[in-house]
């Protein structure tokens, strides 16, 4: 049986993201409008998200890296957020939960290798030399260089490192 | 007219540099000036949010400082960028707290965020900015009768309280920048539908199902290619035919276009000056038929 962890919930409720938690009354509006739970029978259920995260029921949430579709399943359309008739910023709970899920290690790969590559070149999807030489042919400018320098100082100053682990290049540094 | 600095995002530049060539060609024959920034990712509105939500604002607020600096507003090619920007801007305009709590983060590089400019999705520089008169005057091979199935994609205009742009569920400015090259926008019933790749980041099939609703029931309202307005969208439409072809065993060939592309053949642009063999589903056949090969 799922225990009721109060603390669980306040930590979603009492932050800016999920603070419109307590205004939904299960009407299923959002499990009707959503284009993930219409093909993915039962799996993916927003409603019951926002449920369990009222009740605080935390172990009915976080199920484990083979089980997590219930919370990634999400498509982030917005289109539920759009259709709440009580306002229920059901995207920005789901970024809450996404966050805890991924701080447990129990993200799709996707996410963190994403995350890594924005940590490591300042972009989620680094110019390549053949993509380079393209862009000439075409005679489009050469693409401004992010200071990643920048970059990394700011994502030191977040965390993100100890969140989703040292990138590549640093570890091999670390080996020799 | 305004100026800004163009915000191409990953995608297009790293992987699609062909939509930006074509976004670039109808900005010239528009007027629209635009200016090369060092920005980094927007970051991600699906996956780097998902995986730290201080470190997707900070980041974000980052690119808005150094728009702020240039003095110019953002121009951005992508739905993804410009509700990450959009967003962030938006939240620390609005909350001293949160505002506080980023800037002590850029502060560490000698940056602050101060507020001073707006974020725009291209279609709606397009609308506001060069007007649908505008637009229809430089259009020298109209695309009369063909069927176009509009695809916004989700964060164009969604969540709307943040956007305050065109509808979010049914949107508008796309259908009247299609029709003004003389093509028509069909009605679909999916067509506020979403293209699956969120989903597809963490299962394939849902996505595909989703992908496959959405392509049938355009070709049933007629449609002949979609436009799309995002290259996340474009990806995943362009990219994703020949898995459903085998998940379903049928056949799609349906081209996407790009906004862009359909407004630079419609203004004179061919084929082969906007690489559209870069295309998996190629839309040569169909552009041969309104003489833009």
């Amino acid at each position: 049986m799922a225990v009721i962890d109060f603390e669980f919930r306040n930590s979603i409720i009492q932050k800016d993201l999920g603070n419109t938690l307590a205004y939904c009354y299960q009407c299923g509006t959002c499990s009707g409008a959503c284009p993930v739970a219409q093909v993915t029978n039962g799996r993916y259920n927003p409603r019951k998200l926002i449920l369990n995260s009222l009740l605080g029921l935390k172990d009915n949430l976080l199920l484990g890296t083979e089980n997590n579709f219930n919370i990634w399943g999400c498509t982030v359309c917005d289109t539920c957020d759009e259709m709440c008739p009580q306002n229920v910023e059901l995207t920005e709970i789901f970024t809450l939960l996404k966050n805890m899920s991924v701080k447990k290690g129990e993200a799709p790969d996707y996410y963190t290798t994403q995350a890594k590559f924005i940590l490591e070149h300042g972009k989620a999807i680094p110019l390549a030399p053949a993509i380079e030489r393209r862009r000439d042919q075409m005679g489009l400018p050469k693409a401004p260089k992010v200071d990643k320098k920048e970059v990394r100082a700011l994502l030191k100053e977040t965390g993100l490192e100890k969140i989703i682990g040292p990138i590549e290049e640093e570890k091999k540094e670390g080996e020799k | 007219m305004e100026e800004y600095d163009l915000f191409p995002g990953c995608v297009i530049p790293n992987r699609l540099p062909y939509l930006e060539d074509s976004a670039r060609k109808v900005f010239d024959k528009l007027g629209v000036k635009t200016f090369d920034a060092p920005f980094n990712c927007c970051p991600d509105p699906v996956g780097f949010n998902a995986v730290h939500h201080k470190s997707w604002m900070v980041l974000s607020a980052r690119n808005l400082t150094i728009a702020e600096n240039d003095n110019r507003s953002i121009a951005s090619l992508c739905n993804g960028c410009t509700q990450t920007l959009k967003a962030v801007n938006v939240e620390l305009k609005q909350s001293e707290e949160e505002r506080a709590s980023i800037n002590a983060v850029l502060a560490k590089i000698g940056r602050e965020f101060k507020g001073t400019i707006s974020v725009k999705h291209f279609v709606q520089i397009l609308i506001e900015d060069v007007g649908i008169e505008k637009i229809k005057e430089a259009i020298t091979t109209p695309f009369t009768g063909l069927k176009v199935a509009c695809h916004t994609g989700c964060h164009y205009a969604r969540p709307s309280h943040i956007m305050q742009w065109d509808d979010p569920m049914e949107p508008k400015c796309l259908r009247e920048l299609v029709e003004a090259t003389g093509a028509t926008a069909v009605d679909y019933d999916e067509e506020v539908l979403c293209c699956g790749a969120g989903v597809g980041n963490t299962e394939e099939e849902p996505a595909m199902q989703i992908l496959k609703q959405k392509f049938d029931s355009a070709i049933q309202a007629g449609a002949k290619c979609f436009v799309v307005i995002c290259p996340a969208c474009y990806q995943q439409m362009d990219n994703s035919q020949r898995n459903l072809k085998k998940l379903f065993e049928k056949e799609y060939n349906i081209p996407i276009l790009y906004l862009t592309e359909l407004l630079a053949l419609a203004m004179g642009y061919k084929y082969d000056d906007l690489n559209l063999k870069l295309h998996r589903a190629r839309p040569q056949t169909l552009l041969e038929r309104y003489n833009a090969v």
